[in-house]
């Protein structure tokens, strides 16, 4: 999900983003090659948990974060992506309470529904529609902590250790965390699992 | 079914893609980078649908409260049916003359109405987009052609005319009427009225906007009035819709104070009228009877009958901090003639 912006010649696709945050540490301006590979991963990563509006603004704001703390960037991580989740995520607990209210508006209109599905999906959309609301009650339920880890695996496609990384937490933590989150999304769920029978 | 899976497709159907206008925030890093200071843009910009209702709002409210203060329209203004009941294109510009140096437009729209008015469109052309501008003439001054430069110098450069210039160059779009508003006198109007109530459900501390007020009713005029029509943060779920509805309430609330205050307070809805009137400037100059057919031509638009979008466009080839029109917007421009 690279950006198709353009990267200044001198560093290259293959180089690898701890490079560019220690060639920024003398050239500031190479930092910019960060925000064109990940501005939009980022960018749409918020706009599913705070929707568009507040995306764009809180995406320039966490790379000015990311820019002012890089000297304490862990050079030993070659991926920036952690790094740059972990920025997001503070941002994002800001609006924690503009989250809820947007996974509850879900609730109450469902998500445009596609018509012009092939036949043999259809089941398995009316089943995601119909649990739709109750999933996003879930999540506007869940403790902010949890809901970050949860996000993070579902939405930001970081691994365990990654979301460590990101969120400064034991990795026994953001297990502990992702399962409870998982639990109660399922609990939420259960109520009308197509899979059983008394349903 | 796997509660991942779910989760993930909930995730992909909340997804928005990037907009070109993220750019801007390249261009905020950059400056951090140079260590440019001053350069940051305005906190808490008007939003596009923001400006729209402001404009509806203005075309409605300045007639029917100028029309109560003086019975007769002036003479000289009876070219009726000029604005009402045929095709119109107008360029809206949002300026801001309360910072430094010459008004800048931070916002410029292409509003289509059709001769029925039963829908209107309406394109946002981002003040980053590097375009042509063409020879201006100002106070008598030429002002060379430029090959390429931000949308929003023209107006800067030039004033209205060398906008309007610019933008028919660029579009191929005949403009019919230039309506240029002027955010600072919004502030003065509520203030003219004596403030305007307010409910809100919950309470609000926004940094951002500086709106700190408590849940319930409230009286809001000034700075405050101004934080509670701009802010996105901590009212409503925070979307841009929600602020959009939250706006046309307060115009509405506006609208009956203003009303309502006929007769109460003649001095002050005087005093609102003359803020209102000064706060919008059209080109060519509308006249109080087009200015009320254009109100009155569209009250039975439907506001769910708008069509708003941007420009098609993405990051310049010369300069990625800039934004250039890419050929899909030849399709938008063309469905405004």
């Amino acid at each position: 999900m690279v950006s198709a912006m353009t990267a200044p010649p001198a560093l290259g696709a293959a180089t690898a983003d701890a490079e560019i945050i220690r060639r920024s540490l003398a050239e500031p301006e190479a930092f910019a090659v960060l925000f064109d590979r990940y501005s939009g991963m980022l960018y749409r990563y918020v706009s599913r948990r705070l929707g568009p509006e507040v995306a764009e603004d809180l995406v320039g704001e966490t790379f000015l974060v990311a820019f002012s703390k890089r000297r304490r960037y862990d050079l030993e991580h070659a991926d920036a992506r952690p790094w740059l989740f972990g920025i997001v995520t503070r941002l994002v607990a800001r609006h924690h309470r503009g989250e809820a209210a947007r996974y509850r508006a879900l609730r109450r209109s469902p998500v445009e529904e596609r018509v012009e599905c092939p036949a043999d999906e259809v089941a398995a959309l009316v089943t995601a529609s119909a649990s739709r609301p109750l999933l996003a009650e879930a999540l506007a339920a869940l403790p902010r902590r949890d809901r970050d880890v949860l996000l993070l695996v579902a939405w930001g496609d970081l691994s365990y250790a990654e979301v460590a990384q990101a969120l400064g937490i034991p990795v026994g933590t953001v297990r502990s965390r992702l399962n409870r989150a998982r639990r109660k999304v399922r609990a939420a769920l259960g109520e009308v699992d197509p899979m059983s029978e008394e349903a | 079914m796997d509660d991942l899976k779910m989760l993930r497709d909930l995730g992909r159907d909340l997804e928005h893609e990037p907009p070109a206008s993220l750019v801007r925030q390249r261009q905020r890093l950059a400056d951090a980078a140079s260590g440019r200071r001053g350069a940051l843009r305005r906190p808490g910009g008007w939003t596009l649908l923001g400006v729209v209702a402001v404009v509806t709002a203005a075309l409605i409210l300045v007639p029917t409260v100028l029309l109560r203060g003086s019975e007769r329209a002036p003479a000289g203004t009876q070219k009726i049916g000029k604005t009402a009941h045929r095709t119109l294109n107008l360029l809206v510009l949002g300026s801001d003359k309360r910072g430094f140096g010459a008004p800048r437009t931070d916002t410029m729209l292409l509003v289509h109405l059709p001769a029925d008015r039963r829908n209107a469109k309406v394109v946002s052309l981002p003040r980053d987009l590097m375009v042509p501008i063409p020879a201006c003439k100002k106070g008598g001054q030429v002002i060379p052609a430029r090959a390429s430069a931000l949308l929003n110098s023209a107006y800067t450069l030039g004033g209205v005319q060398c906008a309007i210039k610019t933008v028919e160059s660029v579009t191929g779009i005949r403009i019919d009427q230039t309506l240029t508003i002027d955010f600072g006198g919004f502030k003065d109007m509520v203030d003219a009225l004596g403030g305007v109530e307010v409910t809100l459900p919950q309470s609000v501390n926004d940094s951002k906007s500086g709106l700190r007020l408590s849940a319930g009713r409230h009286f809001v005029k000034g700075k405050v009035a101004l934080a509670y029509v701009r802010a996105r943060h901590g009212l409503g779920d925070g979307s841009d819709l929600d602020r959009v509805k939250r706006q046309q309430r307060f115009l509405a609330a506006l609208s009956r104070r203003a009303r309502g205050q006929v007769f109460k307070d003649p001095a002050g809805v005087a005093a609102f009228a003359r803020v209102a009137a000064r706060s919008i400037d059209a080109v060519p100059r509308l006249g109080l009877t087009e200015y009320q057919d254009l109100a009155r031509s569209l009250e039975h638009t439907d506001p769910g009958e708008v069509d708003y979008s941007t420009v098609p466009c993405g990051p310049s080839p010369k300069d990625p901090n800039r934004l250039a029109l890419t050929p899909e917007a030849a399709e938008v421009f063309a469905r405004f003639r």
